[in-house]
């Protein structure tokens, strides 16, 4: 009776050790990368081929996204338009759309799915078969040796497939809008250049980074924390997943509060 | 890592950096290699103009707005435009501020003072005017929620003059407005046999016009024909012989003034002998009143006068009697 009545409170309590343990994880995590940064030895050698990996081959897909995202905001910009706004102003919402909003959160999201995933997944692989502590007891630092790679990676590349994005995203919209609207390019293009500021693209740039070094940080997190063999290697590849996507939304609202 | 990576992802980088880099100068609209003309504006106020806002001459963007500063004195604010290329600027050129669009975007456009003359238009300094850079006056036309304001405060009023109309026109209103309508509707028929009496009665008075004109006309084409005579008159011959006569006539009113100065004396005379018989007659008057005399008498004493009535009487009867039977008094016989 008195078990049941504390089931609750004990709960509770799990929960926030849990989180407090996590805090600490990721602040030790953290802690040990800054101080794996110096080693650029070991993780230098590396950097190239995360890039590839991260940022190269996440471009076709990111531009997927874009392509058809610019249709769309194109159609429905059209759509709420007619007869009531100047049709040029789909170059207006579609550019400041794709560069401020849906250019880096659906790339950051999409992304945080595929390389979140993909680094959670293969570094919990690592723990679990010990291949982690192997490197330790080869007197590599395993931080510096696959954490700092991941997450400058992501840091440099994000927003380099997210500028990409934007610009394919563009010209998805003043496409669609010569083809299916009946607009002319020089009236996309005095919506596109009405409201335009170069901060908009700087703004977008810092939130892509942000949002790079969170996916893949999240993914390093979860992926070095993995215990329990091939179970626990999948659990920590979707929380890494549903982590970082909240994050990047959270942060997407944070940095519109503080920018814009 | 091979080397193929390695240019991918370089690839990648630059292109990225390209896009971001050039797609935000073409998008802000910088001038690639072409030449640009700066211009300062000085206004009292600039509405809703920012930086970025275009720059329009006879209606084509020819540049945009660089910067906008309140002037220190705080008495103007200036404009910084840079325009495309190599512009001519008219002489006499000043800058309108205006709405490009009703969706808040604001526009310079150059005209010329001549073109919008009714505008209160800044008037640069003549140290302004003289510096190298051109500095133009301008005017910024009111905003949009000004004018919103404006079309406000009448639609409110419009709303209370219909309130107080509806008030006002109520059924009695309306009825007195039918009746009024058909006093106004007979009045006009009125007025409009009036008129047509009037019409008729000015044609009349337009026909013995008419005729008293011809009858003037004549009389006084007679009154020419007798000036026209006398005239000939007065300048033949014969008025000295009307002038001799003339004299005659005077000579002979002379002396017919003379002889009635004459019968004056005799008529003074005259006069004189009727006062003389006038005084006698009232001295006559006076004995009879008195009672001189047989009339005197007559008048004063009351039974000699009855006894005078009564043989008027008697001697009345006599000539009656007389009338009646007269061969009771005359008796005539021959024999």
């Amino acid at each position: 009776m008195l078990e049941t009545a504390l089931g609750p409170v004990q709960a509770i309590g799990r929960g926030t050790l849990a989180a407090v343990d996590s805090v600490g994880r990721a602040g030790y995590l953290a802690a040990g990368a800054m101080r794996a940064f110096k080693r650029v030895g070991m993780w230098a050698p590396h950097l190239g081929t995360q890039m590839f990996r991260i940022g190269v081959a996440s471009v076709p897909i990111a531009l997927f996204i874009a392509t058809f995202t610019g249709i769309v905001l194109a159609l429905q910009a059209s759509y709420t338009f007619t007869g009531a706004i100047p049709l040029y102003f789909v170059g207006t919402l579609v550019g400041k759309t794709m560069i401020l909003e849906l250019g880096p959160v659906l790339t950051g999201l999409s992304l945080s799915g595929r390389v979140g995933a993909n680094i959670a997944a293969e570094i919990g692989t690592m723990r679990v078969t010990e291949q982690i502590d192997a490197l330790e007891a080869l007197a590599y630092d395993p931080i510096a040796y696959l954490i700092i790679p991941r997450v400058l990676a992501g840091l440099i590349m994000i927003p380099a497939v997210v500028a990409l994005s934007n610009a394919v995203g563009i010209a998805a919209g003043w496409g669609t809008s010569l083809v299916l609207l009946d607009m002319s390019s020089p009236e996309f293009f005095k919506g596109l250049t009405l409201f335009f500021d170069p901060w908009d693209v700087q703004f977008a740039a810092i939130k892509s980074a942000s949002f790079g070094l969170v996916m893949t940080a999240v993914g390093c997190f979860f992926g070095f924390t993995t215990t329990g063999g091939a179970e626990g290697v999948g659990f920590s590849t979707t929380r890494a997943v549903v982590i970082s996507s909240m994050i990047i939304l959270v942060l997407d609202a944070f940095w519109a509060a503080t920018l814009l | 890592m091979n080397r193929g990576k390695e240019l991918m992802v370089g690839a990648v980088i630059i292109a990225a950096l390209a896009v971001a880099v050039v797609g935000s100068l073409w998008l802000r609209g910088t001038n690639w290699g072409r030449g640009e003309t700066l211009v300062e504006v000085l206004l009292r106020d600039v509405a809703q103009l920012r930086a970025g806002n275009s720059v329009k001459f006879r209606g084509v963007e020819i540049g945009e707005v660089t910067d906008v500063q309140v002037e220190p004195t705080g008495e103007a604010v200036r404009v910084w435009l840079s325009l495309d290329g190599e512009v001519v600027i008219p002489p006499e050129a000043v800058v309108l501020l205006a709405p490009e669009s009703f969706f808040g975007d604001w526009q310079a456009e150059i005209v010329t003072r001549e073109s919008y003359s009714s505008y209160d238009f800044y008037v640069p300094s003549a140290r302004e005017r003289a510096r190298d850079v051109p500095v133009l006056g301008g005017f910024a036309l009111p905003e949009m929620s000004r004018l919103t304001a404006s079309a406000q405060e009448i639609s409110d009023n419009l709303a209370n003059l219909t309130d107080r109309l509806e008030i006002a026109f109520n059924d009695t209103t309306a009825a007195n407005m039918a009746v009024a309508i058909g006093n106004i509707e007979q009045l006009t028929s009125d007025l409009r046999s009036f008129v047509e009496s009037e019409a008729r009665a000015a044609s009349d008075l337009s026909s013995t016009a008419a005729a008293a004109l011809t009858e003037i006309q004549a009389a006084s084409q007679s009154a020419r024909m007798s000036f026209a005579r006398v005239e000939r008159l007065l300048s033949d011959e014969q008025i000295d012989s009307i002038m001799t006569y003339v004299a005659g006539a005077s000579r002979s009113m002379q002396g017919l003034a003379q002889g009635l100065e004459d019968s004056s004396d005799e008529l003074t005379r005259a006069l004189v002998n009727a006062d003389s018989a006038f005084q006698r007659l009232d001295m006559f008057t006076r004995r009879i009143a008195d009672g001189e005399g047989s009339i005197g008498r007559l008048l004063t004493d009351e039974t000699l006068a009855i006894r005078a009535e009564d043989v008027l009487l008697s001697l009345d009867l006599l000539l009656q009697d007389f009338k009646a039977n007269p061969r009771r008094y005359v008796r005539l016989s021959i024999f």
